[in-house]
């Protein structure tokens, strides 16, 4: 197998697999089967490709010309590779979940939400390998497209509202504003193409650099970068792996990484840092991060609550572009993979205590603990490792990112982390705390949560819910031990020009 | 709570040993005699201070019965402000919320709770 | 042994084997043996530091060894072995391996040697702590261990901030003496000043320790502090102004210890009080006066956990340990009244008691480096703390008037937890050699002579006849079911009320601005609707309808661009 065969390979597994899992509509366990089986072949084919990118392979696939200088082109970098292998890699996780979720919960027409998944995972591998501006609208759009079923899933009226703002405001943002800063993108360095170092410097008065970053900044509406975030909280209304995989993996990593690609590859990191052209971003940033986390410390509703954590931690990722520093990048493009594995696990368990418990408030938590101890233990890992505490991924992430603010002189922006990460206690922590230290209301507790048996023995959601929460809880564990590794393969970001390294 | 009607039937001699010859304390009259052998330690221990040589850092520590006369009133005077500070301080222990951690029983279950049996 | 990175894995490997070892006797055994094996990891290593790595450019030294670390180290072990036993009877999973985390984690922040690692260990005490306090399992418990937690964590997160501002500025995360100065050295000394206590930082300590369980408290007591305590010693010593946040501290708990009715806080209150004195010897920064540090923190840590121990022993057969409840309770149970008076000699400094040969130390220091007024106020906290931990404690909770409890005597583990606790403090006060052996430095220092002896006498024991006498004339005032304001109003009461307030604003703005642009967007989408989409199912098909509509703005744009 070539790289490039593998590469198209990737793209095109999933989207193969609809037709299966269509044909498989009316059995269930075949059906699912097909579902887990290709996601784990997809994710096999990402780490082979993953493993030629080590040993320095930098495969480049062109598909068609749409018209001349406009072509369909993939190509793998570090920051695609990296989003391709998380995306990847949790869809096994989540594949896994949605058959105890969709079966636990007994949601209807689920060959449709297979279906639409594996499409969602298609366009995500699509916006990960794109090699220039256009293949990456391309399937940035087709990503929101085909998670418009998804959102609309229950088909209720509320599911409805929420996949109408979600489609809303995200063709809006990208159309209005995405599209006309990849056009004119286009129109000024005469390329789309992701080149290390950017492609702007030079062609562009730095007078508009600012508008041109701003036109990418919102019309990346995937990012969620406050105002334009309501999309994401409206979404929750999707069934939860909908909200675990897409809403706090695929779909808004794409939109981070896509922040993070133009960033790096259209203006370069240096040329922003030179012109200061996205100091006005890491305010919003910054801003966004905090009035985020203040708006989830109000939400009584849990995926809601995560939801606007979400937006937060989102902007963590586009605050590390905008301070234009190599650490920037490293810590953005780390957060990307710390904070998936973490909010991921948050959002499962969310789901597993709407399974089992049908739950779906903080406020009815209290003394939930005792009866669903696993997916409350992997909720307060996850916790930690969002709020950015050791031994948890979440920590080396935060670290590069004050790192990054301290080297660009930003010290406001530090305080904001650490704002952050206080905020983040305050309206994480309190989930599984209040499951397992308050007893429910008007009792005491009168025997112990784990040392006694408890009342009515253990109440957890399927297996297939509880086992994936517990597998990436302990990745975020593990995470922080390998972020050697993982910060080495993130040092491959070309930040200069090639001719200069 | 039930403990007030335990102290009536005491049986004394089910006290152990130690506990049988503190019980003198309870009785006003050889409290205050307690205190005047207090005093008179005091007086013993500031006159001591005549007696050996005392290497001093400050020369406040040169005046005899310093230690003693400066614990003394600085203790009375802790006390006094202290109970001052409280006029402004105090508040219920439902102060802040209905069920903080001074309102509340503590739990059982952290607890052994065993009345002493003769 | 083999050469194990550090003390800290061996708590680590076992809180996460716990859970799989069976109550009772085998977990208890575990528990007892795992400070053994903690200390076999560094009991024969000789001074250096072991386990380095490379992390990400950075040098990372995971046990390094010297006389301030390792007197550190091994009372931290001492007293995980103690409280133990304390513990023995206790069946509850979540207190278990949060000890053992909590302990582990201290443990490891003293042998650091680095920032990073000190900065993981240290997040570590603040999380595997507060299932210390959440443990009690009451609404009361839970809320004050959140407070408790985002103290602990903002002391972490301000250390990591100074971190990596002096990794940009200097390029290294060796955890070695600093200078005030720069904002980083500003924020790692905040953050050590949180954990420690100081003035107005402090009241955490008093809020969250007397909210955990009876056991919890005893473990908590002995970690966080001192950890702090080592911190500031290793990192800041000298520093000048630390003799004056160490005095400022020495006095104003006392104030309110007297006040105080739960005497597991009265306790908090003479801890903050006590963490005073060994603040000024860091402060003072002489060989001397470290030494006094090291001492005190040693003996302190022994005492603090002797008198938690009684009074959660108290608290464990009673159901209460407020003063108000409580009296007469020598009668039936004597020996934790005995063992709960040594306590109380030792942190009053009684000759012939830890506290008095190693709190004898700073003061000289103090004295000796003619620091008059320092001195006279440690001289007044002195008499001040036995005045409310020597006499009050011991008072109220086993004499005063009669509360008619008649509880049982402590179970026999607890006594043997606090048997053997008591002989270590009567132990190092009559035989100090081997303590003062074990000090960081190299000082001849003699506790022991007449003036010292007769001096602390005449102190403590006019502070006792000033109590006997304020008693006998109904001045002092009475115990009282209560709570008493300290800092802690500024975020419960005063921040809440400001946010609310806030928050009303900012709603009502914006659920306003919000109507007014939701209205207008109604209007114009349902214009738009009206023109281009089909009647019906406008869910799903609205955006192909007003897609062409942005396609034709869109290449309008375009257009505009091109000739731009």
């Amino acid at each position: 197998m070539t790289d490039t065969t593998a590469l198209l390979l990737a793209l095109g597994l999933p989207a193969a697999a609809t037709f299966l899992i269509a044909a498989l509509g009316s059995r269930p366990n075949l059906r699912d089967g097909v579902s887990v089986t290709t996601s784990v072949a997809t994710f096999a084919v990402v780490l082979y490709l993953l493993n030629g990118f080590l040993d320095g392979a930098r495969p480049s696939v062109t598909l068609f010309e749409v018209l001349p200088g406009l072509v369909l082109n993939f190509a793998i970098e570090p920051l695609g590779m990296l989003f391709a292998t998380v995306a990847s890699g949790l869809w096994i996780v989540t594949a896994v979940y949605s058959i105890g979720y969709m079966r636990g919960a007994g949601e209807k027409k689920q060959t449709r939400f297979y279906i639409c998944f594996a499409i969602a995972i298609s366009a995500a591998l699509g916006i990960a390998f794109s090699g220039n501006l256009f293949t990456l609208f391309i399937f940035y759009e087709v990503l929101t497209i085909s998670t418009y079923p998804l959102v609309a899933h229950k088909e209720t009226p509320e599911a409805r509202r929420g996949a109408r703002i979600y489609l809303g405001i995200l063709m809006t943002t990208s159309i209005l504003f995405l599209l006309v800063a990849v056009i004119w993108t286009w129109n000024i360095a005469g390329t789309m193409d992701f080149r290390a170092g950017g492609i702007l410097e030079g062609r562009i008065d730095p007078v508009y650099v600012p508008l041109l970053l701003a036109l990418f900044a919102f019309g990346i509406g995937k990012a969620a970068l406050m105002p334009f975030h309501r999309w994401l909280p409206a979404a929750m209304v999707a069934p939860t792996p909908v909200s675990a995989l897409l809403h706090a993996v695929a779909v808004v990593k794409a939109g981070v990484f896509t922040m993070l690609k133009v960033g790096t590859y259209i203006f370069g990191v240096g040329f922003l840092s030179r012109t200061g052209a996205s100091e006005w971003l890491v305010w919003l940033a910054a801003a966004s991060i905090l009035i985020a986390s203040i708006i989830a410390l109000t939400k009584d509703d849990l995926k809601e609550r995560l939801a606007y954590s979400t937006v937060s931690q989102l902007s963590y990722i586009t605050l590390g572009m905008a301070l234009a520093n190599q650490m920037g990048v490293v810590g953005g493009a780390m957060h990307i993979v710390m904070h998936a594995m973490g909010k991921i696990t948050l959002f499962m368990c969310a789901g597993a205590i709407y399974v089992a418990a049908h739950k779906t408030k903080v406020s009815e938590l209290d003394g939930l603990g005792r009866k669903m101890p696993f997916t409350f233990i992997a909720f307060t890992l996850a916790s930690l490792s969002i709020i950015g505490l050791p031994p948890f991924g979440g920590a080396w992430s935060k670290w590069y990112l004050m790192l990054s603010a301290a080297e660009a002189k930003h010290l406001v922006v530090i305080g904001v982390l650490m704002v952050s990460s206080l905020l983040n206690v305050a309206y994480l922590l309190p989930v599984a705390a209040r499951a397992f230290f308050v007893p429910p209301r008007g009792g005491m507790a009168h025997s112990l949560g784990a040392a006694a048996a408890p009342q009515g023995g253990l109440a957890e959601a399927p297996a297939f819910c509880v086992i994936p929460i517990c597998v990436t809880a302990i990745g975020c564990i593990i995470l922080f031990f390998s972020v050697g590794g993982l910060y080495e393969f993130l040092l491959h970001i070309p930040i200069l020009p090639e001719s200069t390294q | 709570m039930t403990g007030h009607s335990d102290g009536s039937k005491d049986d004394p001699k089910a006290f152990s040993w130690l506990s049988r010859h503190l019980l003198w304390v309870d009785n006003p009259r050889y409290v205050d005699r307690l205190v005047w052998g207090l005093a008179v330690v005091c007086l013993a221990l500031a006159s001591a201070d005549f007696a050996y040589h005392k290497h001093s850092y400050f020369p406040i520590e040169d005046i005899p019965g310093f230690y003693g006369f400066y614990g003394f009133v600085m203790c009375a005077a802790l006390v006094i402000s202290a109970k001052g500070l409280r006029v402004l301080l105090k508040r219920g222990e439902d102060y802040y919320a209905p069920n903080t951690v001074e309102a509340e029983e503590h739990p059982e279950f952290d607890l052994d709770r065993e009345k002493f049996d003769a | 042994m083999p050469e194990l990175l550090s003390p800290a894995l061996v708590y680590v490997v076992a809180a996460i084997l716990l859970p799989f070892i069976p109550q009772g006797l085998p977990r208890q055994i575990t528990m007892l043996a795992v400070p053994f094996l903690g200390v076999a990891v560094f009991w024969d290593l000789s001074y250096g530091t072991y386990g380095s790595l490379n992390l990400m450019g950075m040098h990372v030294g995971l046990m390094r060894i010297d006389a301030l670390s390792y007197i550190f180290g091994l009372i931290f072990s001492l007293a995980a072995f103690l409280a133990a036993i304390y513990a023995w009877h206790l069946r509850d999973t979540v207190q278990q391996v949060g000890a053992l985390l909590y302990i582990g984690s201290a443990i490891g922040a003293v042998f650091a040697a680095d920032l990073v690692t000190l900065f993981v260990f240290w997040e570590g005490t603040a999380i595997a702590s507060v299932f210390l306090i959440w443990a009690r399992r009451t609404e009361g418990s839970y809320a004050t261990g959140m407070r408790y937690l985002i103290v602990q964590i903002g002391s972490g997160l301000l250390l990591l901030a100074g971190i990596i501002l002096l990794y940009l500025e200097t390029g290294s995360i060796a955890f070695n003496r600093m200078e005030l100065g720069s904002l980083a050295t500003w924020a790692i000394f905040l953050a050590f000043g949180i954990k420690c206590a100081f003035p107005l930082l402090h009241n955490w300590l008093q809020d969250a320790y007397p909210a955990a369980t009876v056991t919890g408290a005893v473990i908590l007591s002995a970690f966080t502090t001192k950890l702090a305590v080592y911190a500031l010693a290793r990192g800041f010593p000298g520093t000048e102004m630390l003799i004056y946040i160490g005095a400022v501290m020495t006095l104003f708990p006392i104030f309110y210890a007297v006040i105080e009715n739960d005497l597991r806080r009265v306790l908090a209150y003479s801890l903050n009080n006590q963490l005073g004195f060994m603040v000024v010897g860091i402060g003072i920064g002489t060989p001397l006066a470290l030494n006094g540090t090291a001492a005190h923190a040693f003996c302190h840590i022994l005492y603090k956990a002797l008198l938690f121990m009684s009074v959660g022993a108290v608290l464990f057969r009673t159901g209460t340990a407020k003063g108000s409840e409580l009296g007469g309770l020598y009668k039936t149970m004597p020996w934790t009244m005995v063992f709960c008076v040594v306590g109380a000699a030792s942190i009053s400094a009684f000759p012939l008691f830890s506290g008095f040969i190693s709190k004898s130390l700073i003061l000289s220091a103090s004295a000796d480096e003619g620091h008059y007024i320092v001195w006279l106020i440690l001289l007044f906290a002195s008499a001040g703390v036995f005045h409310h931990s020597g006499i009050k404690i011991p008072y109220f909770a086993f004499f005063a008037h009669d509360s008619g409890k008649r509880p049982k005597e402590a179970p026999l583990h607890m006594l043997i937890a606090m048997g053997l606790t008591a002989a270590l403090c009567i132990g190092i006060g009559v035989y100090p050699a081997p303590l003062y052996a074990l000090l960081p430095y190299d000082v001849d220092y003699q506790p022991y002579t007449t003036a010292h002896v007769i001096t602390q006498l005449q102190l403590l024991f006019f502070s006792a006849l000033a109590f006997a006498v304020l008693m006998k004339t109904g001045i002092y005032p009475p115990e009282l079911r209560s709570t008493n304001l300290d800092t802690d109003w500024t975020y419960r009461r005063l921040l809440p009320a400001a946010i609310g307030k806030l928050q009303n604003a900012v709603v009502g703005t914006w659920r306003f601005g919000v109507r007014l642009t939701e209205a207008r967007l109604d209007r114009l989408l349902t214009g738009v609707y009206r023109a281009h989409g089909p009647q019906g199912a406008l869910a799903r098909t609205w955006p192909t309808g007003s897609m062409v509509l942005w396609i034709a703005v869109l290449l309008g744009v375009t257009l505009l661009l091109t000739y731009m």
